[in-house]
């Protein structure tokens, strides 16, 4: 664990604006480690979408990457509604956004499938009325 | 062509400034979760999305420019964005077709 880098960071749920900080402070730390262009856009791309989703479904949450030499462990946690089927909710095109986030162009249903594209693992522990955790792994 | 030049050439408003880097390609959409995965590094941008999240988006997917279509103006929260992340925001007076084959006809993309 010694070699092991731990970040982590508040989702504001309620807070458009500032969806993507996670993501972007990640993406700026591996590039200062040095880890190729396409790796950061695989995980910035992953984080991004995991930020947005906790924004929209689940009034925030939580992001944590751990980046180690060779690969980030990411995990976003919310306490939100949950996911009901997630075989359905990975179906590209499929979604529950609302109009209004349609309208900030959001809610393609691509959220989750994008996610896992960029991933090399990704797995959902997710809880009807409890909430969601998502598990994501993308080696270097 | 670099953003600087083709802003320019094409009249076209700048409401933020970054790198002067070249236009390598072009991509048009409206719905963030295709650009984030579609997009092709270093290209223009062209959408009539206005809202912070654009900036955001360009960011990630590391494109050339912004190129807000149809006579968008930005608000002052993707305004205030673009210019913190340095990221290239043009505004266009046409729609996103006849936008893109100025691009392609400028650029040669």
């Amino acid at each position: 664990m010694s070699d092991c880098i731990r970040l982590e960071y508040d989702v504001d749920g309620d807070n458009f604006s500032s969806a993507g900080h996670a993501s972007e402070s990640v993406k700026r730390t591996l590039k200062q480690m040095g880890v190729s262009a396409a790796s950061v856009r695989r995980v910035a791309i992953a984080m991004y979408e995991g930020e947005i989703n906790m924004v929209i479904h689940a009034h925030g949450g939580k992001a944590i990457a751990e980046i180690y030499p060779e690969r980030i462990d990411i995990t976003l946690q919310d306490s939100g509604p949950g996911i009901a089927d997630i075989d359905l909710a990975m179906k590209a095109g499929y979604s529950t956004a609302s109009e209004n986030i349609r309208s900030l162009g959001f809610g393609a249903g691509m959220g989750l499938p994008n996610m896992k594209k960029y991933s090399d693992e990704m797995k959902i522990d997710s809880t009807v009325g409890v909430g969601t955790t998502v598990y994501l792994k993308i080696g270097f | 062509m670099n953003v600087r030049e083709f802003a320019q050439k094409a009249g076209y408003a700048v409401f933020s400034e970054g790198e002067d880097r070249e236009i390598e390609s072009g991509y048009c959409g409206d719905f963030l979760s295709n650009i984030i995965s579609r997009a092709p590094d270093s290209c223009a941008w062209l959408t009539v999305m206005n809202n912070v999240n654009v900036a955001a988006v360009a960011t990630l997917i590391d494109c050339a420019c912004i190129i807000l279509c149809e006579g968008v103006a930005p608000d002052d929260a993707l305004a205030a964005r673009a210019k913190m992340q340095s990221v290239w925001l043009l505004g266009a007076k046409g729609n996103v077709y006849e936008e893109a084959k100025r691009v392609a006809a400028l650029c040669g993309v």
